[in-house]
C-alpha cells in the first residue's frame, strides 16, 4: 500500500511502511520521498510531526492512567510513555482506549519490574476507563427485587449493565486507587477483589466479598441467579451474599430481571 | 433447597435493598460530575499532539532508565505474601530495553 504525496513539482510516492517505521524510531531518517512544496527533503517537517505524535500518545496515557502517574511520578511516567509507545503503538483509532498493554508492558519494565502491584493499578484504571466508555443501561429499580419468591429468584437471570467487570488483585489495587485519587488511607498489604461499574456517567469501583467476583462474573455470563450463588458458595462456604447485591446495586449493575 | 436456607437468600436481598435505599436518593446529584469525569478520555489526543508545539529536534532519548520512580509509590510499603517489600528503589535500576 502506497500514500501519495503529490508536490506541484513532481509525484512521489513513501510506502506506508517505511513512513510507518520512521514515526517510531526516532534513529531513522524522514523516508525518502517526503519533500516540501520548495521540493527540498522533509526532514525538518516530518521530525515536528515524529515528536506530535510521540507527545500526544503520551499525554493520551498520562490522562489514562492518572493513578500510575503519580505513583511513578509524571516526568518517570512520560519517559517510559515513550518506550511504551514505540513497542505497542496503536492498534486502534479509537484513542480512548489506548494502553490496553499496559499492564503487561510494566511487569517487563526495568524501572517498574520492582513495583509488583502497578499492574493490577494499571488494570484498574483500564476496567474504569472501559467503564466510561461502555454502553448506556438504565438500572432497576431495587426494590423489584424483592417481589421474587425464592423458587422464582433460583431460576431467574439478572441481566448486568455492560459496564460492569470484575478484577481480582492479590494486593490492594483499589485501596491504592483511592490513596491517590481520594485522599484514602494509606494502603496495607491485602489481597482485593473488585467490582467496577458505572452510575449515570461516573465509573465506580467498589469492594467486593470472598466469591463476589464468581457471583458476578457468573451472572454476566448469563446464568440464573441460584447457578451463580451456588458457584460462588461452593467456593466461598460463607460467601457474603448482601455484600455482593449491594455493590451491584450501589454501582447500578443490574439492569433487567429476567424471569427463567 | 431447604426453608432456612430460602429465608436466608430472600434476607441477604431484602437487607442488599434497604442498604442502597438511602444510596438511590442520593442520584439527583450525578449530573453535574459528568463533564469533569475521566476527563480528557474522549478527546486526549486532540490536545498538545496537534498545537505543533514540537520541534524537529528528536525528542526521544528513551532515557527512561536513567530517570527513578518519583512517584507516591515511595510511600506504600506493601509487602506480598512472601514478606517481600514491594516498596520503591532510589537506586537507579540498570536496565536493557526490549527489542522494538
Amino acid at each position: 500500500m502506497t500514500l501519495d504525496l503529490t508536490t506541484s513539482a513532481q509525484d512521489m510516492t513513501v510506502s506506508q511502511s517505511r513512513f510507518r517505521n520512521a514515526l517510531l524510531d526516532p534513529e531513522t531518517p524522514a523516508p525518502d520521498g517526503l519533500v516540501t512544496p520548495e521540493g527540498t527533503h522533509a526532514e525538518k517537517r516530518f521530525g515536528v510531526y515524529r515528536n506530535n505524535v510521540s507527545h500526544s500518545l503520551a499525554s493520551a496515557l498520562v490522562d489514562g492512567f492518572p493513578v500510575l502517574t503519580k505513583l511513578l511520578g509524571e516526568a518517570f511516567f512520560r519517559q517510559m510513555a515513550l518506550v511504551y509507545l514505540r513497542i505497542h503503538p496503536p492498534a486502534s483509532q479509537l484513542i480512548m482506549h489506548y494502553g490496553a498493554a499496559m499492564p503487561t508492558f510494566l511487569v517487563g519494565f526495568p524501572g517498574t519490574v520492582h513495583l509488583k502491584y502497578l499492574p493490577d493499578v494499571a488494570r484498574l484504571e483500564l476496567a474504569l476507563r472501559r467503564a466510561y466508555h461502555a454502553g448506556d443501561a438504565e438500572a432497576i429499580a431495587p426494590a423489584d427485587l424483592t417481589q421474587l419468591d425464592q423458587a422464582t429468584l433460583m431460576d431467574t437471570r439478572l441481566v448486568l449493565a455492560p459496564a460492569v467487570e470484575t478484577l481480582t488483585s492479590e494486593f490492594p489495587a483499589l485501596s491504592i486507587w483511592e490513596f491517590n485519587m481520594q485522599d484514602g488511607p494509606t494502603p496495607t498489604m491485602q489481597a482485593e477483589t473488585i467490582l467496577i461499574s458505572r452510575r449515570g456517567y461516573d465509573p465506580v469501583a467498589q469492594r467486593l466479598p470472598l466469591g463476589g467476583a464468581v457471583f458476578v462474573n457468573a451472572l454476566k455470563k448469563g446464568h440464573a441467579f441460584g447457578t451463580a450463588l451456588g458457584l460462588a458458595t461452593s467456593q466461598v462456604a460463607d460467601f457474603d451474599l448482601t455484600a455482593t447485591l449491594s455493590a451491584l446495586i450501589a454501582g447500578h449493575g443490574i439492569i433487567k430481571i429476567e424471569k427463567g | 433447597m431447604s426453608q432456612v436456607k430460602s429465608i436466608a437468600i430472600l434476607g441477604a436481598i431484602t437487607a442488599a435493598v434497604a442498604a442502597n435505599a438511602t444510596a438511590a436518593l442520593a442520584d439527583g446529584d450525578q449530573e453535574k460530575c459528568f463533564g469533569v469525569a475521566l476527563a480528557g478520555q474522549n478527546d486526549c489526543a486532540a490536545g498538545p499532539g496537534t498545537t505543533c508545539a514540537g520541534t524537529s529536534t528528536v525528542d526521544y532519548q528513551g532515557n527512561a532508565w536513567k530517570l527513578v520512580p518519583a512517584g507516591t509509590c515511595e510511600t506504600m510499603e506493601l509487602t506480598d505474601g512472601g514478606g517481600m517489600m514491594h516498596k520503591g528503589s532510589l537506586e537507579a535500576t540498570k536496565m536493557n530495553l526490549p527489542a522494538s
